[in-house]
């Protein structure tokens, strides 16, 4: 009888146990990306949650003309998130085939998983100076996803209220002076500030603001800052100058101000007159005044001394494919990015449903969607930006977590404009060693 | 007890291999990582203490450090005041005590990612209207500074976590016999007297539980932190698990970020400890 007992203890424990086991091994069946008989399965794994349906649809189409592929898309939004995620799918061996890389730090990160697409004409078409910080000797590690820049967005209706002609704005000087008019003038124009900065994005200041006064320095090449042991701020008395300005003439408390508060509750609506922001808000704008969106913005360079006129443009992220996946699922997913890029389909999607600013020639230019995007490739179809967008050759995190939070620092007043100069420096200085 | 013969082992297995698959297991790796130069993919490099001593170089690990500290010893005493309050307020027989139990535990069932957001529009969009129109400048450009930042934070986790602690002191004291208390009213004793010799003795082992709760809990925000504040502005409010966050996947050194939470680890762990300790040797047996 103990013996019986016994014995149905046990069964039943290891019944238990296998069960739980079971239950925590998931299955991982596909998403290997394993090539079985003719079919190839793609997985992607990208970052920009803007265009994450419209993208898929173009997926759809291209599985549709090529039956023996099949392509899983999965997407996680927002820079720091996607960087993270990525490392825990490589760490946890479910690598993605096709996944993003920004600057040079992240591809000497991933180095041994990037494949050479230099061969694709999707390579060959890429606008001049896209492809400088995935260039690897001979190779190509990757494929421009498209261009974005950014400057001042102004509302029209308000600089024609307020008589000023934004063209006329070339120069700090002329800025200042347009800004000054808008602010005795905010009564009348309903206004509550000039500026909406949105200080506590260390993003907005340490990364984009931050970037056009360095850029120059390094010559506008990030792998050139990638290499550097030092930064020198040699314009930073006209960082200073310029981040004042925004500060002194923007709604406060700016270190609360965050980006939806910007592009949302005042810039879209017409509380304030100009933001520091780029062509990626024009989504957010539309969805709240498609009007305003359509017919009334404009975009203006931020005025830097020996580069007036000039906007800073660049290309957010790169498509790699994975180096280290089967042989037939790399040429596949070669074959993909290649389409999506160099197609009249893939073309049209890239232009109109993923509204971008496309990094490749042989584009119907007069087909991009939004004003800002116009504005801004029309600048760099005139050759007028400033290319490389090098705080991604600044030490890992440094641009945000270190110049920026710096930079807020020094507009709470908790430190001078030189202690943040020093202490940036030396934390570049030190990483660099 | 002694009978610990091979089916005692065999139903323990399922746990103690789960355990060690998700817990033991990882930590002894994160341990062994922070001796190395781990980047997430591959550690090449054996550096022994190195990242170690940088890390008590670094002062905004200390600064987070401190900051989470001031922030755990304010939350564990608000939180156990107002849970205790809160307790003692419900378990009073009045007409509207279950539905004011289930109001307090709400705000609990809420996300921190969430409440962070709701109470980022609190404070920066109703409090900045009220302060407009009422003329209270202390009511404007919350969460922009520091001290602000920090009491926002206080008040968001005592507001969620309340509620909870609510319910743990209200078990404790259901459980004290009526004929104490009702003997002491007998012989004389105030209701203050009453609370300080049998109630506050008596609930005991609850400050054991829920000061172990919030502790731990409050030294361990993350969710929080991050939608209410960010730790900005720059970085004076980021708690130590932020700073761990934020080493590993922004600046890309994992192996630091390694270091930084066997620290927090030792930190928490003392702390705890030392806490459950003290507080059981005051406990009171009936």
């Amino acid at each position: 009888m103990r013996k019986k007992k016994h014995f149905i203890g046990l069964v039943s424990v290891l019944l238990i146990s296998i069960i739980a086991l079971v239950g925590c091994s998931a299955s991982d069946d596909d998403g290997e990306g394993s090539a079985s008989g003719d079919q190839v399965t793609v997985d992607i794994f990208q970052f920009k949650v803007e265009i994450k349906e419209q993208f898929e649809s173009l997926v759809d189409e291209y599985e549709k003309e090529n039956p023996g592929v099949k392509i899983n898309v999965k997407t996680v939004g927002g820079g720091n998130d996607y960087g993270a995620s990525l490392k825990t799918a490589f760490s946890s061996g479910e690598e993605p085939d096709i996944f993003n890389v920004g600057g040079p730090s992240a591809v000497e990160e991933y180095r041994d998983y990037l494949a050479d697409v230099s061969e694709t004409d999707a390579a060959k078409t890429a606008l001049e100076g896209t492809l400088d910080t995935v260039r690897d000797g001979d190779e190509v590690l990757g494929l421009p996803f498209n261009q974005e820049g950014y400057g001042l967005i102004y509302n029209k209706r308000i600089f024609k209220e307020a008589g000023i002609n934004p063209d006329d704005i070339i120069t700090f000087e002329d800025l200042e002076k347009a800004v000054e008019s808008l602010d005795s003038q905010k009564e009348k124009l309903g206004i509550d500030g000039v500026f909406a900065l949105a200080a506590k994005e260390k993003w907005v200041i340490g990364n984009h603001l931050a970037n056009i006064f360095f850029a120059p320095e390094f010559n506008n090449d990030p792998v050139e800052a990638f290499n550097a042991k030092t930064i020198a701020f040699e314009k930073g008395n006209e960082l200073k100058r310029h981040l004042d300005l925004e500060n002194k003439y923007s709604v406060q408390p700016i270190l609360s101000l965050d980006y939806s508060q910007q592009v949302e509750q005042l810039f879209s609506l017409e509380k304030v007159a100009i933001i520091q922001q780029g062509n990626w808000v024009f989504n957010s704008i539309n969805d709240m005044d498609p009007e305003l969106a359509e017919n009334n913005i404009g975009i203006i360079p931020v005025p830097v001394e020996g580069f007036e006129g000039h906007i800073p443009a660049g290309v957010p992220m790169y498509w790699a494919v994975n180096s280290k996946s089967d042989e037939k699922v790399v040429q596949a997913s070669k074959d993909f990015l290649n389409w999506m890029y160099t197609s009249e389909a893939g073309k049209t999607a890239v232009l109109e449903d993923f509204k971008f600013i496309p990094a490749y020639k042989d584009y119907d230019s007069s087909k991009i969607a939004d004003p800002l995007s116009q504005a801004i490739y029309e600048y760099a179809s005139k050759g007028n930006t400033i290319q490389g967008w090098v705080y991604q050759g600044a030490p890992t995190g440094w641009s945000e977590n270190v110049l920026g939070a710096s930079m807020q620092k020094y507009l709470s007043g908790g430190i001078t404009w030189d202690e943040m100069i020093t202490e940036t420096q030396v934390n570049w200085e030190e990483e660099r060693k | 007890m002694r009978n610990r013969d091979l089916s005692f082992w065999l139903f323990i297995m399922p746990v103690i291999l789960s355990l060690s698959i998700v817990i033991i297991i990882p930590f002894i790796y994160g341990f062994i990582y922070s001796f190395t130069n781990w980047n997430g993919l591959a550690a090449t490099e054996f550096l022994g203490f190195k990242n170690y001593i940088t890390l008590f170089k670094d002062a905004e690990f200390r600064a987070a450090v401190w900051f989470t500290t001031k922030f755990a010893v304010t939350s564990v005493i608000l939180l156990n005041f107002l849970g205790l309050s809160l307790a003692l307020l419900v378990t009073r027989n009045m007409k509207t005590s279950s539905f004011m139990r289930t109001v307090f535990f709400m705000p609990n069932l809420i996300g921190g990612l969430i409440l962070g957001f709701i109470w980022q529009f609190v404070f920066i969009s109703v409090f900045g209207s009220l302060g407009d129109l009422l003329g209270i400048e202390a009511l404007t450009g919350w969460l922009s500074t520091t001290a602000t930042g920090f009491w926002g934070l206080v008040i968001l986790t005592s507001w969620q976590m309340a509620g909870y602690i609510m319910i743990i002191y209200i078990a404790y004291l259901e459980n004290i016999p009526k004929d104490l208390l009702e003997a002491a009213e007998i012989d004389g004793a105030s209701s203050i007297q009453r609370f300080w010799n049998i109630t506050f003795p008596l609930v005991a082992p609850a400050f054991t539980v829920s000061m172990f709760l919030t502790l731990s809990s409050s030294f361990q925000i993350y969710d929080q932190n991050l939608s209410l504040t960010d730790g900005g502005p720059y970085n004076s409010t980021q708690m130590v698990a932020m700073s761990i966050v934020k080493a590993a996947f922004k600046e890309n050194k994992m192996a630091y970020a390694q270091t930084q939470a066997v620290i927090f680890f030792l930190i928490i762990a003392t702390v705890a400890v030392t806490q459950v300790y003290y507080n059981k040797k005051r406990e009171v047996d009936l």
